[in-house]
């Protein structure tokens, strides 16, 4: 039949339009998606949420700038939930590529936070609240040094401060002061943490992934190694909803925002893929 | 001794690798730590050096012999001298011995990784949403029980992880999730346990010296 | 429509057009972008290296301020650089040996517990592992079909014996879990690469082109 002949030799270039067309529509005219939320970003959330006063929460930013669109918005709403709950914060990469993405991230969240503060006591003071730790290279030195002493790994902040000098890090030693570990990445680097550090020292972690790595790292949210898991685009988007719906924080909720874009590609690619089994399946039967 | 000595040296470092897992003891924990900060992690640092060396090394070859498009190698080193002459020289915060401002265009190294880097890298993997639609179109075919379970699998979670899927049916979410935490683990969990059993074999063998494959070729 | 007027943005978004020009086919200003990038992120890269590591950990200490026992990772380290001399070439394999030993060694034991062991304890049928679906009795059924499933797909992946009888049946079983599981796959690494697009696309839309917020 001529049409299916048609349907079945599109060229690329018009599928690479098609797909442009059907993400960038819904960019231009938005709207919020709700969304549901599963039980792995919900166990996270609640992970973070039930720390002790006296323990404090890492965040491991490790993802390129390649992968921001999915673990920004993740990195975001952690870094408010934390802030607005006052726990206790030091943040961290493994690699130099996500020193600027986690900068990034701490300075828009604090603005909004310190923006909106009336006093001291209210704002996110540097030293008091969080600590920015920085860089040591190579990956395996913080992970297994801070199970001893996280100061005697990260001598000086990412700023320069000698990091015994800062306040917070005199309530904060080793693992044992810290209540989770969150690892934001788009490579394995949260099994390292479940293998060298929670193996070892019996530290609590838990993940912000790309979509690309869910399947795989399913087993570890299973067995209890994460504590939790965030997935992809859709996983940020439903800690924004958690965050907003639970501490009734109103910010910019970038996920959410492209999930109509992520919906209609999708749909788009379901469709391709059906008119070309069609195609197949009709030219087998003429065979 | 070219062969035996790197040799002797993976098992010894392999051991000492090892015993601080089992030895809580300070004074072993505190000579792993030693070995660590003092001493692995400057040798890390020579390591990406090589790795530039190398880098640069195969470009300037490419130049000299005049190979195909030899004359995007002369991009490729100049774009790296001036970006590493900018960051050596200029600092990290613009703060070296470089001027990196001219009125008030900043050309600083964080400057330049947030403005070109950072755009050619992530539209390296937006790319890639195109050939994988063109791809599926092309190649995803359900030809046998197992590929149709495949393509089924993969509308189910690629509906089900969208609000989409709550519209279409309440439990078509739930349903995915489902597919996520029993048969992908299961099929996951046994591709992790030949992977995980796979690389602890070649570590031992390597420790032990039984693989020597990292020594390179030749006789020496 | 609010165009940028910032010269970066604007080298920022034509780098981006020069790579996407890629998809209508190969061509110079691709080319251009695509070796700019890896020249850039390598002069970038050997910038942190100096200021963060070399620099503070090695050269300071060894030659400013003169601690001498930096005299042998310097020594070591240097020996890396004996790969592009022909007749001691054999030397790089004495930092890459003690390096890739103690990153083996370390791995042994974690590998072990982290990937292995958990993992085992995560498949076999105990109370523990029924509660944690909460699901209430069904946690029972998941957790034997999850049982069944990883011995059938570690049995698909034997290929010391011939897939006939028992093992034929189990391997049948366990290329319909890995099927699944690569179809789950498959779905979401669609919903990974057109987030990356989307990231890509709210760069040029919004502070580019001044089209979005």
């Amino acid at each position: 039949m001529k049409i299916i002949e048609i349907l079945t030799n599109i060229d690329r270039r018009i599928i690479y339009l098609i797909l442009l067309i059907v993400v960038v529509l819904p960019l231009i005219f938005p709207s919020v998606e709700k969304v549901r939320v599963m039980p792995p970003v919900e166990k996270l959330y609640y992970a973070i949420d039930t720390i002790p006063p006296e323990k404090a929460v890492i965040v491991d930013f490790d993802y390129e700038p390649q992968t921001a669109p999915e673990l920004d918005p993740m990195g975001f709403a952690i870094l408010r939930h934390v802030f607005k709950r006052r726990i206790k914060l030091l943040v961290l990469s493994l690699y130099v590529q996500p020193l600027g993405l986690a900068q990034n991230a701490l300075t828009q969240v604090i603005e909004e936070f310190n923006s909106a503060a009336k006093t001291n006591a209210d704002s996110i003071i540097y030293g008091r609240d969080y600590v920015f730790l920085g860089w040591v290279p190579p990956p395996i030195i913080p992970i297994l040094g801070m199970g001893e002493s996280i100061t005697g790994v990260y001598t000086v902040d990412y700023y320069g401060n000698q990091t015994d000098t800062l306040p917070l890090m005199e309530e904060i030693t080793n693992y044992n002061d810290v209540g989770l570990l969150v690892s934001l990445s788009g490579s394995d680097i949260p099994k390292y943490w479940i293998a060298y550090a929670q193996s070892r020292f019996g530290l609590p972690v838990g993940a912000g992934i790309t979509a690309v790595s869910a399947s795989e790292f399913y087993p570890y949210l299973q067995t209890g190694q994460f504590s939790g898991m965030l997935v992809g685009m859709k996983g940020g988007a439903e800690y924004e909803e958690m965050v907003e719906r639970t501490l009734k924080i109103k910010s910019r909720r970038k996920a959410s925002e492209a999930l109509l874009s992520l919906t209609y590609a999708h749909i788009v690619m379901i469709l391709f893929i059906v008119i070309g089994n069609i195609g197949y399946f009709a030219k087998r039967r003429k065979k | 001794m070219k062969r035996t000595f790197p040799l002797i040296l993976v098992f010894v470092f392999g051991i000492l690798g090892i015993i601080p897992f089992f030895v809580p003891h300070p004074v072993v924990q505190n000579a792993d730590e030693f070995l660590r900060n003092e001493f692995l992690r400057i040798l890390v640092a020579f390591a990406l050096v090589l790795g530039l060396g190398s880098l640069l090394k195969v470009h300037i070859d490419k130049i000299k012999r005049k190979r195909e498009n030899w004359q995007y190698s002369w991009i490729l080193i100049i774009s790296f001298l001036i970006s590493a002459i900018i960051g050596l020289f200029g600092g990290v915060g613009g703060t070296g011995i470089l001027p990196t401002t001219i009125g008030s265009f900043q050309f600083d190294i964080w400057t330049i990784y947030w403005n070109v880097v950072m755009p050619l890298g992530s539209t390296m993997f937006a790319l890639l949403a195109f050939f994988m639609a063109s791809a599926a179109y092309r190649a995803f075919r359900a030809r046998s029980t197992e590929a149709t379970l495949l393509l089924a699998a993969a509308f189910v979670v690629m509906l089900g992880v969208l609000p989409l899927g709550d519209r279409i049916s309440p439990h078509l979410p739930s349903f995915a999730q489902w597919i996520m935490d029993v048969p992908n683990v299961a099929g996951q969990r046994g591709i992790l346990f030949g992977v995980a059993l796979g690389a602890l074999a070649t570590a031992l063998k390597i420790i032990l010296g039984i693989e020597r494959s990292w020594l390179g070729g030749g006789r020496e | 429509m609010n165009i940028s007027g910032d010269p970066w943005i604007w080298i920022s978004a034509l780098m981006s057009l020069a790579i996407f020009s890629f998809l209508y086919r190969d061509n110079p200003f691709y080319r251009f972008a695509e070796h700019i990038f890896v020249g850039v992120a390598n002069g970038w890269a050997v910038t942190f290296y100096w200021h963060n590591v070399l620099s503070p950990s090695l050269f300071n200490p060894l030659f400013r301020q003169g601690n001498l026992y930096y005299i042998l990772p310097f020594v070591v380290g240097m020996l890396y650089f004996t790969r592009f001399i022909p007749r001691v070439s054999w030397l790089v394999r004495i930092p890459i040996g003690l390096y890739m030993g103690y990153w083996i060694g370390v791995s042994i034991p974690s590998t072990l517990q982290a990937y292995i062991i958990k993992q085992v304890q995560g498949t076999i049928l105990t109370t523990q592992n029924f509660q944690a679906w909460n699901s209430g009795s069904m946690g029972v059924v998941w957790s034997v079909i999850l049982l069944i499933g990883v011995m059938c797909t570690i049995a698909y992946f034997f290929f010391s014996r011939e897939h006939k009888g028992a093992l034929g049946i189990a391997s049948r079983i366990g290329i319909i879990f890995v099927m699944v599981g690569f179809g789950a796959a498959f779905g979401y690494t669609v919903m990974a690469r057109i987030s990356l697009l989307i990231g890509r696309l709210q760069f040029l839309l919004g502070p580019w082109l001044g089209i979005i917020d």
